[in-house]
């Protein structure tokens, strides 16, 4: 059996038994929904109902709605987008690239990153819909053979890539995602004592009977799908950055954008999971799973990110100037000075000075630090990609056109609208799924856990 | 011999079977009838079937939703008679002419079956191209707001009543007065002249804007009431002081042109343009020297251009920069000499004397300007006007005929006291100010519906002809004279050939073929010598003018009036099309503001800034005891201490029927209204507060106060953003004498038209080393297969001259009346949600620039900062500015569906029906010519008060060769597809090339300095493709190297510099 140097922090606390484990995940789906939750869905299901108004509203009335105008034709609608998409990263960083390199902290909290995944390229995949003129032909967009003459798809525009990008993200996720729980269904199946909820268990997990056979090929499918995902982490935010670097716009048109936009997706992901993982933890009791060490090792990778961010910020800026191009480096000098320099600065003080609180050790291994860090950082990617989207367009070449950007009710409504629809999901999920991969954290359990380490250090 | 064959239906008929003798006599076999089946007894007992009664209820439901489904009505008549002249689909243009009391132009009415659409020039008159408001004007006709019939104390009445209760009026006592604007029409002057005769009423003519100053002085000079016309081709030199000739002031369509036709520095030679005024006007942004004046220096300025020009004299106090201009403007005419001309705006006839004693000294009169020739409108007499408003107070006056005016709106004690005529008709198209205060109305035809004559010099008359049947229950204006003076004719057509052929009968109807000719042309030369001039008594009033000018004082606030070039008088304040055409200057649409230099603002805290979010600050003008309360709006250029109000707004203040568009909407698109639930007129009317010396108004008051109120009021801008930022490559600009030492130079290499070329690793120019000198132009790099558009088919381009574009704004109103381009509304225009395919932008020069900066040390945020402000009286360039139909267009490769796509004729075309909307077009612009339906336009309540789509009348007008966009999609310029398609048709049909000039887009056509060139750049024939090769040609923006087909033509001033 696989042995840990006693040296290294336990990823398991207390003295926990395989039966435990199962205990503790599965019991709160058993059990009666408690008070906290019912209020924390309310609030969010009223939130998404708002924001489900909100959309049909645009729907409904048009895009007009929006603040947008002739020289700003996107805002709040891209800025969400490439926000979710972004947050989506960690889930899929955490499942797959953490798989490949064997890292066992990954098992606490990767079928609930995993499902954030999900849930924010569900939300991010609205944006694009919803700010089409006219969505009622969105599907135009797929390269669909069709009767309208000879119409295809142009496959020059990088508006494209994002739908085949952004729709194998989708499909890979969740097919990851769901075999990953089939074997943690099996157990919920087997536990429940109701015939209804037994039934539907056990139609979620596709027959699983647990014998070798069923683990080695959900071991090897685990693998080759860690194998699909992984580039999909480094491509999907590549060529979302896409949509803007190949444009001619400065400020957009930028080669350094695609490891840039993967290294802040990364970044703004590994925020949101904290945001997240925080919360649940202590809602659901799941201290002993989810404890520092987890949250340091997050912490890291938040250090590791934001810093390239930073050094992407700043290069950018060097850029501007060195490139002698007037139009460029305006663009750059009416980021930082010009009307909306706020956000730049709100970005600036959020993603390349916040995270740099945790090369502390105390910092990074505080709950309470670590929560209200994390929320900046998500603040300060979401102003990233307002900053690259509105300072950029709104004083482009031509000063004639050079405009101002005011949201409306609807661009606020629809923003908060998709984070209740999102926290309702979430919410759902933890009600109602396996939020830890429990039979692969059983897998760990004699090698890192606690009570394990010490009988093998008593040996 | 008898029949024996037998023809049978079946074998049963041939065998006589049991079942077909049953059913022999039945006409329809097997079928119950209703009754039978009714009164079949066992029917109690009968039921029916489970399959049945589904199948049933599947009929009757799908019978019944299929029911509701509505198909659209489309009511469409047939003709049951094609008419001759009428091919649907094809266009019949009609030559007429339009006059309205301001503005006179020889046009040609394009109608599409029946309807006229389109007003562009007549080109065979060879004079002048109509403007902005002369092409927008079509859209008046199919205004909602128009009578539908004669009126009698608001109510609907018929005519018999009308001509019973005016005889009853004029048989009464008292003053009888036909009140007219100066009638340029000689039939309807002969028909008033009639009526006069026969009812002992006097003609009064009365203009809402008066040059009455002029005229006195041309009489006190001359012994001649007369505008003289200006030959601005032939002058060397212009010095305005006041008169924005190119835009409001006089006879704007033909001085337009002939002063466009002195700026072509390909001639070698240019006529330059010294401007001395308080607010900028489009005269003054195209002056080579502009310098501000206060208006009460505006005597003095022409008595120091006299001086100068003869030789010494006191010129009173002048301010700074008014005297500055003395010297280059003396100068200039000096050496231009009897090719110099001076005009002034004002309507003193003691600055008028001053400025004719200037033309005299200078040789002008006979070269420059034609007395011989006279203008023959502009006669309001201000001095009969004034006196009848006496009478009418005092209740003196019996009978008031109005007719072309609509005094209650210029003068407000006119307003008040017509309510003591008697019996007041009016002739007016709309329930108006004056309409609505008068005992009966009599509505005129609109123009496009009526016959007519019309003369603007005596040399020349030009005919006005039906383009429509008249679409309401109107009359002819003369005709109800000719009825009213009981005139053995009556019949306006018929009184109207008359008056040109006393000879003419019925039977000449369709033969004469000297009238047909002329009606074609629009217009018949007149043998007519100009009237003799005395210059024996001019300048006998020069000292006491001199004394006059020299006692003029103003306060500390001085109030110049002026018009906008887009609503002028103020008598289309309805046409939505005009008011949501952006003022060329300031850039913002529907609103009058107050005009103020920065500097006055600054001192009083006001808002200099109108964004979005951020409105204009509102100040309180008074004047003598009246006081207005307006937005206050920067406009560079604004003499310090002086302040300017647009005329022509606040329509309708008391809630009169003028129009729909003439009101302020709320933001859901009703109309908004005050507390006393109102309507609120768009602007304010300032005619109230005009100034009156001698019995004449004045276009200014020198002495008003101005105060901070503190309040705000959101202004709509279609350009928050003044200056250029230093973008050379945008604008390119020169003088004259940089211009003429290279003008030979080959394109691409003169020092003010460098061709932009990128560097490039790699020897090109082979001196075995790669340095910074090796650099290729942009059209050799290519991220794409190049698009086959040189030298393959058709290459449509366009050029766009900078040097004699005025900013007029005329090809703007053509554009979006061929494109049925949607008008938004103030909300909308506010949140730079203007739908403009067509735009002129204006770029005011700084006097900041990077190199500045890095001299004074401020650095380059600093010197941007700067660079934002105009300069305080700056250089102004107006750029048109459309869909540059890249061949490398960045929008093309961005569209997720192909929607956006090059034709290979050069066009970056656009369709609709396959736009997805998502914007990435217009973002990824950098000219940012494209825009988005935001709502549906045509259907959204928002803009069911002014959008045309959205009014049953006003639909009319749009064009039916352009289709109007729906919600979503993105539109933009399409370089008027429709018409080169037309063109091409046409071509084929005759089996000819497509002719240089045969396809003309509505801009270029509507450009009165053809300024706008339109053609086949692969067709080295035509004359695009040859100023496409003229060494000022150059690209806007040439670097990106998106290689448009629009080509720019550097900028060219009569100037010394082009500093600010």
């Amino acid at each position: 059996m696989q042995r840990e140097a006693a040296i290294r922090e336990p990823l398991i606390l207390g003295n926990k038994s395989y039966k435990d484990i199962t205990d503790d995940v599965v019991g709160p789906i058993q059990g009666p929904a408690p008070i906290g939750w019912k209020i924390m869905i309310t609030i969010s299901a009223i939130i998404a109902v708002y924001g489900v108004g909100s959309i049909l509203y645009l729907l409904g009335t048009g895009i007009g709605v929006w603040g947008l105008n002739k020289t700003v034709g996107w805002s709040w609608d891209i800025t969400n987008f490439v926000w979710w998409v972004g947050i989506g990263h960690a889930g899929t960083l955490i499942s797959a690239v953490l798989l490949l390199f064997r890292q066992k902290w990954r098992m606490a909290i990767n079928r609930s990153a995993e499902a954030m995944t999900i849930f924010a390229v569900i939300m991010a995949a609205t944006f694009p819909g919803i700010h089409m003129g006219r969505i009622w032909v969105s599907y135009w967009v797929l390269p669909l053979p069709n009767q309208f003459g000879s119409l295809w798809v142009n496959f020059n525009s990088p508006l494209l890539w994002d739908v085949f990008a952004i729709s194998t993200y989708f499909s890979v996720s969740l097919v990851f995602w769901y075999i990953g729980l089939i074997p943690d269904f099996a157990t919920i199946r087997d536990r429940m004592v109701k015939p209804l909820p037994k039934k539907i268990y056990g139609i979620l997990a596709f027959g699983w009977s647990g014998r070798a056979k069923h683990w080695t090929r959900f071991e090897e499918v685990s693998l080759v799908l860690a194998g699909i995902a992984t580039p999909l982490v480094f491509s999907v935010h590549s060529i979302v950055s896409m949509d803007f670097a190949t444009s001619v716009i400065p400020g957009w048109h930028t080669t350094i954008f695609p490891p840039y936009f993967v290294s802040g997706a990364v970044f703004s992901g590994f925020a949101m999971v904290q945001t997240l993982l925080l919360i649940m933890r202590k809602g659901m009791k799941l201290e002993n799973y989810i404890h520092v060490k987890h949250v340091e090792y997050m912490n890291i990778v938040i250090i590791v990110t934001g810093s390239i961010v930073g050094v992407a910020y700043l290069t950018e800026l060097f850029i501007s100037w060195y490139s002698g191009v007037e139009y460029e480096s305006y663009a750059f000098i009416n980021r930082f000075s010009g009307p909306y320099s706020w956000s730049y600065w709100i970005m600036m003080t959020c993603n390349v000075i916040s995270p740099q609180l945790f090369w502390f050790k105390k910092i990074r291994r505080s709950l309470i630090a670590t929560f209200i860090l994390s929320i900046v950082v998500n603040i300060g990617m979401w102003f990233e990609r307002y900053v690259i989207i509105v300072t950029s367009i709104h004083r482009d070449y031509n000063p004639s056109s050079w405009g101002e950007f005011h949201p409306s009710s609807m661009d606020v409504g629809i923003f908060i609208g998709t984070l209740g629809i999102f926290f309702t999901l979430f919410l759902g999920f933890a009600r109602f799924f396996p939020v830890l991969a429990l039979n692969e954290l059983k897998t760990i359990l004699k090698s890192s856990g606690e009570a394990y380490k010490k009988q093998h250090d008593n040996h | 011999m008898s029949q024996n064959k037998r023809y049978w239906s079946g074998l049963d008929e041939l065998h006589g079977t049991e079942e077909f003798k049953a059913i022999q006599g039945q006409e329809f076999p097997g079928v119950q009838s209703v009754d039978e089946f009714l009164s079949d007894d066992r029917l109690e007992s009968t039921h029916t079937g489970r399959r049945d009664f589904l199948k049933f209820m599947g009929f009757s439901l799908t019978a019944a939703t299929l029911a509701a489904c509505e198909t659209p009505v489309i009511k469409s008549i047939p003709y049951t008679n094609k008419p001759e002249e009428v091919t649907p689909g094809v266009a019949n243009y009609y030559a007429s002419t339009f006059y309205n009391g301001q503005d006179y132009g020889q046009v040609l009415v394009k109608t599409r079956e029946g309807r006229p659409i389109f007003i562009k020039s007549n080109a065979l008159t060879g004079e002048g191209k109509v403007g902005v408001r002369v092409n927008a004007s079509v859209m008046g006709l199919y205004d909602s707001a128009r009578l539908n019939g004669p009126r009698k104390g608001g109510q609907p009445t018929d005519w018999a009543t009308i001509d019973a209760d005016v005889q009853a009026a004029l048989a009464a006592g008292g003053r009888k007065v036909v009140l007219t604007h100066s009638v340029a029409s000689p039939s309807l002057n002969r028909a008033i002249s009639l009526f006069c005769a026969a009812t002992g009423a006097e003609h009064v003519q009365y203009d809402a804007i008066s040059y009455s100053g002029m005229r006195k002085a041309n009489v006190a000079d001359y012994g001649r009431d007369m505008v003289p016309t200006f030959a601005l081709d032939r002058a060397e030199a212009i010095v305005t002081i006041g008169a924005d000739f190119l835009g409001t002031w006089g006879d704007v369509a033909v001085q337009t042109t002939a002063w466009s036709k002195g700026r072509q520095p390909e001639n070698g030679k240019m006529s330059s343009l010294h401007a001395f005024e308080s607010v900028m006007t489009l005269t003054g942004s195209n002056a080579d020297r502009r310098n501000m004046i206060k208006p009460s220096e505006a005597g003095r300025v022409a008595l120091a251009l006299l001086n100068g020009l003869t030789g010494g004299g006191n010129n009173g106090d002048l301010s700074e920069s008014a005297a500055a201009g003395i010297a280059p403007a003396v100068a200039a005419l000096k050496a231009a000499g009897s090719k110099g001309l001076v005009v002034a705006g004002s309507n003193d006839p003691n600055v008028q004397l001053i400025v004719n004693a200037c033309n005299r000294a200078l040789g002008a009169y006979g070269t420059t300007v034609d007395l011989e020739n006279a203008w023959v409108l502009g006669r309001g007499n201000d001095e009969a006007f004034a006196a009848l408003v006496a009478d009418m107070a005092a209740g003196k006056v019996g009978t008031l005929l109005i007719h072309g005016v609509n005094p209650a709106y210029t003068s407000t004690a006119f307003a008040t006291a017509l309510g003591k005529v008697k019996a007041s008709i009016s002739t007016s198209l709309f329930a108006d100010e004056t309409a609505s205060r008068c005992t009966h109305i009599a509505p005129d035809h609109h123009w496009l519906e009526s016959w007519g004559d019309a003369q603007r010099t005596t040399k020349r008359v030009d005919w006005v002809q039906p383009t429509i049947s008249p679409l309401f229950d109107s009359r002819a204006a003369g005709s109800s004279f000719l009825t009213w003076a009981n005139n053995p004719e009556t019949d306006w057509y018929t009184f109207l050939r008359q008056t040109w052929n006393p000879n003419y009968t019925a039977d000449q109807l369709y033969t004469d073929a000297a009238w047909n000719s002329s009606l074609h042309d629009g217009f018949m030369a007149l043998e007519s010598e100009g009237l003799p001039v005395s210059f024996e008594g001019a300048g006998s009033g020069l000292a006491a003018a001199k004394q006059a000018v020299m006692a003029t004082k103003g306060g500390a606030f001085e109030l110049a009036f002026y018009q906008k070039n887009t609503i002028g008088q103020g008598d289309q304040t309805a046409n939505p099309m005009l008011q949501e055409t952006p003022d060329p200057l300031t850039k913002i649409t529907w609103d009058n503001y107050v005009t103020m230099a920065k500097s006055d603002m600054d001192a009083m805290g006001l808002n200099t800034y109108i964004g979005q979010e951020k409105p204009a600050s509102v100040v309180r003008v008074t004047v003598g005891g009246q006081s207005v309360e307006m937005p206050a709006m920067l406009l560079p250029g604004q003499k310090p201490g002086t302040i300017g109000i647009a005329l022509g707004y606040g329509r309708g203040a008391n809630g009169e029927e003028v129009g729909k568009a003439a009101f302020q909407m709320a933001e859901n698109g009703d109309f908004l209204r005050d507390a006393n639930s109102a309507l609120v007129p768009v602007g304010t009317n300032a005619f109230p507060l005009l100034g009156s010396a001698s019995g004449l108004p004045q276009y200014e008051q020198l002495n008003v106060a101005v105060e901070a109120t503190g309040a705000t009021y959101a202004l709509a801008s279609t350009q928050i953003h003044s200056t250029d930022m230093g973008r050379d490559s945008i604008v390119k600009e020169t003088t004259f004498g940089a211009y003429f030492a290279e003008r030979k130079a080959a394109k691409g290499s003169a020092s003010w038209n460098k061709l932009i070329r990128i560097g490039v690793h790699e020897d090109v120019n082979g001196d075995g080393v790669i340095n910074a000198q090796d650099s290729k132009p942009t059209a050799a790099f290519d991220l794409w297969h190049e698009h086959p558009v040189e030298e393959v088919g058709h290459r449509w381009g366009m050029t766009i001259d900078l040097t004699t574009c005025t900013g007029c704004s005329a090809c703007v109103t053509a554009c979006h009346i061929e494109n049925n381009v949607p008008v938004v509304g103030k909300d909308e225009v506010r949140r730079h949600r203007d739908m403009h395919w067509m735009r002129i932008d204006r770029f005011f020069a700084s006097d900041y620039s990077l190199e500045r900066g890095e001299e004074e040390g401020v650095g380059a945020i600093g010197s941007y900062r700067r660079m934002e402000d105009p300069a305080e009286n700056p250089q102004t360039v107006h750029m048109p500015m459309m869909c540059q139909h890249c061949n490398h267009a960045p929008c093309e490769t961005v569209c997720p569906v192909a929607a956006t796509t090059h034709s290979n004729e050069g066009l970056n075309q656009m369709t609709y029906n396959r736009c997805i909307g998502t914007r990435y077009c217009a973002n990824n612009c950098p000219y940012k010519v494209r825009r988005f339906n935001w709502f549906n336009y045509p259907g959204y309540k928002k803009f069911m008060n002014f959008n045309p789509s959205q009014d049953n009348l006003t639909r009319m007008v749009l064009n039916p060769d352009v289709t109007v966009r729906s919600r979503g999609v993105m539109e933009k310029c399409s370089m008027c597809v429709q018409r080169i398609q037309e063109g091409k048709l046409n071509a084929k049909k005759a089996g000819t090339k497509v002719p240089d000039g045969a396809v003309v887009t509505a801009c270029a056509e509507a450009c009165p300095t053809n300024a706008i060139q339109f053609g086949d750049l692969n067709d080295k024939q035509s004359h695009v493709a040859a100023v496409s090769e003229n060494n000022r040609a150059y690209h806007a923006l040439e670097e990106i190297g998106v290689q448009p087909n629009i080509f720019y033509m550097t900028k060219v001033r009569n100037t010394e510099s082009t500093e600010a």
